[in-house]
């Protein structure tokens, strides 16, 4: 489903990814992890087409993505649900309003609307909180907000970058407990993170990045900071 | 129908886009409504200026004189034939000569003069043009006309329409500049959720639209405040003219009969279109993907 071959990524000539071949299959869940600096956050930028490699190729579902047209990037965008660190809800909108944009944004009939949000919100467990806002709610909950947002159009493919990054120990074991069960209905899932616990705790597929580099990618893994011990 | 709700669904934004910048909407409208007026003010007068001088040169007269055995009114039927012509008036030898021996003494000789078309003008460009179509017309020996006066009016016309084109532009620039400015303040103002929309995949044009929408709407309703603003100075500068110009200069008001419709149009196709053309620039030079 994802897929990186040869990928290079300079920034004003320094690399922050270096010939790095990845492939994710269809349904798998990985982390993606590494220490700050790592160039984590730069491969999914990478995957949404935030960014374009110096070299190589970044193919999504066998469609290579740095070859895409600017407007095309959108509907790439559709298919792949984004979680960000910093959850970049919609303030000035509800719970409800920021799950369902996406959906308004392209038409869909009111009903279907309400019907995939309430599902969306179901299975991130907020159906209660519809009418909130963004500043009312907790970290967890906001960031489950942005689950339910990345996945009500039921993308193929489910991005986050250190979801768990703002969150306590708790809270981040549940947001990843969530992002799992949703791979169990057969989205792709990639996590970014340099939380330890979360990693060890769910024992997965690990890929390791240190400098730019891939340096293991092992199913059923851990995460070892040798570097920082 | 999906079109439908989309087209909804982009009303609304706009709507709730435009409440959230509250009072500074009416800002902005208030000072286009205020360029416009005054531009739609000046824009008026030069097109007023430029009936009168049109009025002047309808006014404007050329004598052709017939040879002698022609009959004058084929001639005259000739000359209606060729264009910018209004008016031909026969002049018969016989009127003339009576007329010039009753104005002054003369003595009593065979009539000299010739038969005499009086030929008027739509147009003071076109005088020397159709002096020289008329000096070709079979039966025309001589004509004369007044050039000078002609090229005068001609020049002053030229000059009251580069003038229109130039406030025209300046409409277009001063009302461009505004909404442009305020559309990019939007969109500074909105950076992070416009990069949120991006982001999770909506269109870059359903993100513009609702701006290209509120630069169109500042643009209608300054312009329509603008419409009723001269509308106010007109009727105000008509009850003037009655009171203070009645039977003293009826030629001059007569050509102060001047439609605003075209004014009032102009401003207000220029409202829209500048308005929803600016934002629409601006929001297509800022918001990318
Ligand atoms: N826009 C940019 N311009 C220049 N250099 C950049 C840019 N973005 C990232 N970098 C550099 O690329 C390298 C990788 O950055 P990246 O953000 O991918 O790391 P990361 O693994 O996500 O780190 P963190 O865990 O702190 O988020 C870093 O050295 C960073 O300084
Ligand atoms: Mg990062």
């Amino acid at each position: 489903m994802i897929r990186l071959q040869n990928v290079n990524k300079d920034y004003v000539g320094r690399p922050a990814l270096a010939n790095i071949n990845l492939q994710i299959g269809l349904g798998e869940f990985a982390f993606l992890v590494g220490p700050s600096g790592a160039g984590k956050s730069t491969l999914m930028r990478l995957l949404y087409r935030e960014e374009v490699p110096t070299s190589g190729k970044v193919l999504i579902g066998g469609v290579d993505i740095t070859r895409l047209e600017p407007r095309q990037i959108p509907l790439l965008r559709r298919r792949l649900g984004i979680v960000f660190q910093d959850y970049k809800l919609l303030p000035r909108q509800t719970v409800f309003e920021n799950v369902s944009y996406i959906l308004r944004a392209l038409g869909v009939e009111g009903d279907q609307v309400i019907r995939r949000v309430t599902s969306a919100l179901c299975v991130v467990n907020l159906e209660d909180k519809a009418d909130a806002y963004p500043d009312e709610l907790s970290g967890g909950e906001q960031q489950r907000v942005g689950i339910a947002r990345a996945i009500v159009n039921g993308p193929p493919v489910l991005l986050a970058d250190e979801p768990t990054g703002n969150l306590d120990p708790q809270t981040s074991l549940e947001i990843v407990q969530l992002l799992e069960r949703i791979s169990q209905r057969g989205t792709t899932v990639l996590i970014s993170t340099h939380d330890q616990f979360i990693v060890n705790s769910l024992r997965r597929r690990v890929v390791s990045l240190k400098g730019g580099q891939l340096i293991s990618d092992v199913d059923s893994g851990v995460y070892e900071m040798e570097a920082r011990a | 129908m999906r079109q439908i709700r989309i087209l909804t669904q982009v009303a609304r934004e706009t709507f709730s886009g435009m409440k959230r910048s509250g009072w500074s909407n009416w800002l902005v409208i208030g000072i286009l409504a205020m360029a416009l007026t005054i531009f739609g003010g000046i824009l008026q007068l030069t097109m007023t200026l430029k009936n009168v001088v049109d009025s002047w040169g309808s006014q404007l007269e050329i004598s052709a004189y017939l040879k002698d055995g022609y009959e004058a009114r084929m001639v005259a039927k000739r000359l209606s034939q060729l264009p910018n012509i209004s008016l031909v008036e026969i002049v018969p030898k016989d009127v003339a000569w009576q007329d010039m021996q009753s104005r002054f003494r003369v003595a009593s000789l065979k009539n000299p003069l010739p038969d005499t078309l009086h030929v008027r003008l739509m147009r003071a460009d076109a005088v020397e043009s159709t002096a020289n179509a008329i000096r070709k017309v079979n039966g025309v020996e001589h004509v004369r006309y007044p050039l000078k006066v002609a090229n005068s009016i001609n020049r002053f016309r030229h000059f009251l329409e580069i003038a229109g084109l130039v406030l025209t532009a300046s409409l277009t620039a001063a009302t461009l500049i505004v909404i442009g400015n305020t559309i990019h303040l939007v969109i500074q103002a909105r950076h992070r959720e416009i990069e949120i929309l991006s982001l999770m995949g909506v269109s870059p044009w359903y993100i513009r639209s609702p701006l290209v929408l509120q630069g169109a709407l500042y643009g209608s309703l300054s312009a329509l405040l603008a419409i009723l603003n001269l509308g106010a100075v007109r009727l105000y500068f008509d009850s003037f003219l009655r009171e203070q110009l009645v039977g003293f200069m009826p030629l001059f008001s007569q050509n102060l009969e001047y439609g605003m419709q075209p004014t009032f149009f102009a401003l207000l196709v220029l409202g829209i279109v500048v308005g929803a053309g600016g934002s629409a620039w601006t929001s297509g030079r800022y918001i990318k993907i």
